[in-house]
């Protein structure tokens, strides 16, 4: 358990560090829209090459970067799994590899399981590149200061953005708790490793109880501790650190252009 | 002018919270405040003490409006604290908490203290020079930029504290914020409040279960029940053995020795420093008085027919946390300890020091490389022969797949730091079947069960009719530790282990669950291992202990024989008793105890008796 790094901030001194947390928040949906526009995998290919030099320009070591599909690895080739087996390819133009019984798989499946698989896998490892370069108060800086427009229809902006920033602190230390539960279970003779579906299920009373009961304790405790230094979320409130554009965003934006671009014109020719 | 004024405060909770058992370590939930008439003078430091549940807490949440009173007047700086006024209060009055996680906001250390004076508007530029001013006041300037994950318990609360000084408050609460910091987080702490009250003048008022940190105050309080019954100087306070007594605190430690030294006739005065203490017992031991020595109670340890195994052998033991990344640590880094069936062992250390991965090794909640499913022994390199790991609990080989994992959980009892967050079922009954069920699966009767539950319960000190049925979130905190500990000693392991099983308890809670130890290490449990900070509670306790620092056993042995100067270097501190003595050593006084207060004082009455 000890090593989810998604939502952990890497520190360091680096090109995107320094970005604004804006820029690297709108760079992400322009990559993201661009893994979705990409048809093939030159396209995809693109956006990998994107994402290696983001990662490069991080200075955030790849290993840690790659650890956070760890958590959605099992969603990821579950989904592939399951596209692998039910996409039905073409019967005209190609031979099935594979076939028992009610089980077909095609040539054509498992290009398309791969190509979903890099596909999620490419959107898992850009956004970890935002949470690893960026803190959570960056991230929930730039949100509020992006969604400034929804004021206007008196949407609570600001608190949005604290909750957010929040939850973002409190994944490490849940993490923690979940793994010292678990291990005090067991102690406990608490099996969480075998027996059918119903069994485990069963068996996660006893950490998500505690777990609960805790998550409320804190929230109780972290709401005294912010009223005791004065948050009252009204206008007078200040911001220490004001978000700047600089060069550095200019050329990222850049970057998400070409991006942009390059998928959408490989759709288009091939 | 007065910093903080109670007039008359009554304060009740809720009616639901009234139902709990009254119960001296109830917690604060029971017992409001009624009628309370208390003050504090600017840049004064003042020291509440009180029993959990005295109603400590209720009042500091008073002060800074966290609560509103149900009748009385409190008045801050003059200024009623009402719901008008909130803000200007809240920007005198900083409060830290007991848990350091819980009162940060957000991940980066100078964020977090920036949270305070965006709160109340104060300009960019000007929150920058309050950061560097908070951070350098509490000595963590070079934290700055870092996450605060990463800091350790003293640490974050120090970011804590600098969080509240950046609203440049008049006055600071620390509500038992030193609680659950191991002994050189606390010193830090304590060090920076002391700072902060003589250089910034800054009025404390120091909420806390440590007589030495309430001797540091200007003045101290006790509360018991919702009152302040005592108040003075803390050293007079802290004499005063009978009302202590009568309101659930105990004596300091030391005091209990300076009288029972005097019992036994020796002439030394109430001292609560060990220095000034050894200076008093050279003088009279000197002299020469007559002495009554007393009989030692019985010794510690027991002499048993062992037919069962409860021993404990680790041989090279290794363990490296996210190995082959950039947060590599190696936690255990061959460590070599024995212990014995029948042992009373203590467990010390700095917190990362080992001491809790080694722990949980022990029932195989870490198990090692060799025993997972997955291995696949490698083949041997030629001239590459490394030393084997052994690692042997109660009996079981700790280094195969094949052993009985289930069993060992059952024989090896684990009782984590904080134990009542684990509990989750809706009666107290059945969270301490819990365990049972799991371990002995159908083969138990439902009479069985009830029988072994309910002699777990009263092992605990709690009635089984009184509680069986109730949810145990609605017993009092104190009651909680003990169902839990129920839970675990409800299969009568032969070894159990316990990590910090009294912190956060008050003096009695601590002294009852000790006592409550030793009573099922004499009637049936074979080994019993405490992992502790606190040396007075090992030296007190234990048979033999080991020292942990940088992953490896840095010391075993007897209590005299492991606290020696050097144990210093690895943050951690002697006991009251070796402190006195290795102080009268420079008297050219030698007692050579084994550092229990009995053995202590026997000792040097035995020594005073050498001179007359």
């Amino acid at each position: 358990m000890r090593d989810v790094s998604f939502g952990q901030y890497y520190p360091a001194n680096s090109f995107v560090h320094k970005m604004d947390p804006r820029t690297k928040f709108l760079f992400l949906i322009v990559y993201i829209a661009a893994i979705f526009t990409a048809d093939n995998f030159y396209a995809l290919g693109a956006c990998a090459v994107v994402f290696l030099l983001s990662a490069l320009f991080s200075k955030v070591p790849l290993g840690s970067v790659l650890r956070s599909v760890k958590a959605v690895l099992f969603l990821l080739l579950f989904t592939a799994l399951l596209n692998l087996f039910f996409y039905s390819g073409n019967a005209d133009a190609e031979t099935p590899l594979f076939s028992w019984k009610f089980i077909t798989i095609w040539p054509s499946a498992v290009r398309f399981a791969i190509f979903l698989c890099v596909r999620l896998f490419l959107l898992v490892l850009g956004s970890s590149v935002l949470t690893l370069t960026t803190t959570p108060v960056a991230l929930t800086d730039g949100v509020e200061s992006l969604l400034t427009p929804l004021k206007w229809i008196k949407f609570p902006v600001h608190v949005l953005a604290l909750i957010m920033s929040i939850a973002l602190r409190f994944i490490p230390i849940f993490t923690e708790e979940t793994s010292r539960i678990m291990n005090a279970q067991k102690a406990r003779g608490a099996d969480f490793e075998s027996g059918g579906l119903v069994k485990r299920v069963k068996a996660v009373i006893p950490v998500l109880i505690p777990l609960l009961i805790s998550a409320f304790r804190r929230a109780e405790e972290l709401g005294d501790a912010m009223d005791a230094r004065c948050y009252s979320g009204s206008n007078v409130r200040t911001k220490y650190k004001k978000l700047r554009f600089g060069w550095r965003d200019l050329l990222a934006a850049a970057v998400a252009a070409a991006l942009l671009a390059g998928v959408i014109v490989l759709r288009v020719m091939l | 002018m007065k910093a903080v004024s109670f007039e008359n405060v009554r304060f009740s909770y809720e009616k639901e919270n009234a139902e709990t058992i009254p119960d001296f370590d109830t917690d604060e939930r029971v017992f409001a405040l009624s009628g309370v008439d208390f003050c504090v003078e600017e840049r004064e430091f003042v020291a509440v003490l009180g029993h959990n549940g005295s109603g400590k807490s209720t009042l500091a949440r008073l002060i800074d409006g966290l609560l509103t009173p149900d009748s009385g007047k409190i008045t801050v700086f003059g200024k009623e604290v009402n719901e008008e006024d909130l803000f200007e209060v809240r920007k005198q009055v900083g409060i830290v908490f007991q848990n350091p996680d819980n009162q940060t906001v957000a991940s980066i250390v100078e964020d977090d203290v920036a949270f305070g004076p965006e709160n109340i508007g104060v300009p960019p530029e000007e929150i920058g020079e309050r950061i560097k001013f908070a951070l350098s006041a509490v000595g963590m300037s070079e934290f700055r930029h870092s996450t605060t994950t990463r800091l350790s318990g003293g640490q974050k609360q120090r970011i804590a504290l600098a969080g509240v000084l950046a609203l440049k408050p008049k006055i600071m609460i620390l509500d038992e914020s030193t609680a659950m910091l191991d002994p050189s987080g606390r010193k830090e702490v304590m060090d920076a409040v002391i700072r902060l009250n003589k250089e910034e003048k800054i009025t404390v008022i120091l909420i806390t279960h440590f007589p030495e940190e309430a001797l540091l105050a200007d003045r101290a309080i006790v509360m018991s029940r919702g009152k302040i019954v005592l108040e003075g100087k803390p050293f007079e306070v802290l004499t005063k053995e009978e009302e202590l007594g009568k309101y659930g605190l105990a004596l300091p430690a030391s005091l209990q020795i300076c009288r029972a030294l005097r019992k036994g006739g020796l002439d030394v005065p109430d001292c609560l420093e060990p220095e000034i203490l050894a200076k008093e017992m050279a003088k009279a031991i000197q002299k020469g008085s007559a002495v009554a020595i007393p009989q030692l109670p019985v010794s510690r340890g027991r002499v048993l027919d062992e037919t069962l195994d409860g021993s404990i052998t680790a041989e090279n033991l290794s363990y490296t946390y996210n190995p082959s990344s950039p947060f590599e640590t190696h936690a255990l880094d061959g460590v070599e300890l024995t212990i014995a069936t029948g042992e009373f062992f203590g467990i010390l250390g700095h917190t990362g020091s080992g001491k809790s991965t080694f722990v949980q090794h022990l029932n195989a909640l870490i198990k090692l490389p060799t025993a997972e499913k997955k291995y696949r022994p490698k083949r041997k390199k030629k001239g590459a022969a490394t030393k084997v790991t052994r690692l042997e609990v109660a009996g079981y080989d700790l280094t195969q797949k094949t052993t009985d994992f289930r069993a060992l959980r059952k024989d090896v009892g684990m009782v984590f730091q904080y134990p009542e967050y684990q509990l989750f079922a809706e009666t107290v009954f059945e969270d301490v079947a819990f365990g049972l069920k799991n371990f002995a699966g159908e083969k138990l009767s439902s009479g069985q069960i009830e029988l072994a539950v309910k002699e777990a319960l009263e092992t605990v000190g709690l009635s089984y009719e009184e509680v069986k049925d109730r949810s145990p979130f609605e017993l009092s905190g104190g009651q909680r530790r003990r169902v839990a500990i129920a839970g675990v000693i409800v299969t009568k392991p032969r070894v159990l282990v316990l990590d910090e099983p009294a912190a956060g308890l008050d003096p009695r809670g601590k002294a009852e669950i000790m006592r409550l130890l030793h009573s099922i290490h004499e009637d049936w449990c074979k080994t019993v291992i405490v992992v502790s900070h606190d040396m007075d509670e090992i030296a007190e306790n234990c048979t033999r202990a080991a020292v942990f620092s940088g992953g490896k056993v840095f010391a075993v042995g007897a209590p005299k024989a492991i606290f020696f100067e050097k144990i210093r270097e690895t943050g951690l501190d002697l006991p009251f008793t070796a402190k006195v003595e290795r102080a009268l050593e420079r008297y050219g006084v030698y007692l050579d105890s084994d550092l229990t207060r009995a053995d202590f004082v026997q000792k040097a009455l035995k020594e005073a008796a050498k001179y007359a």
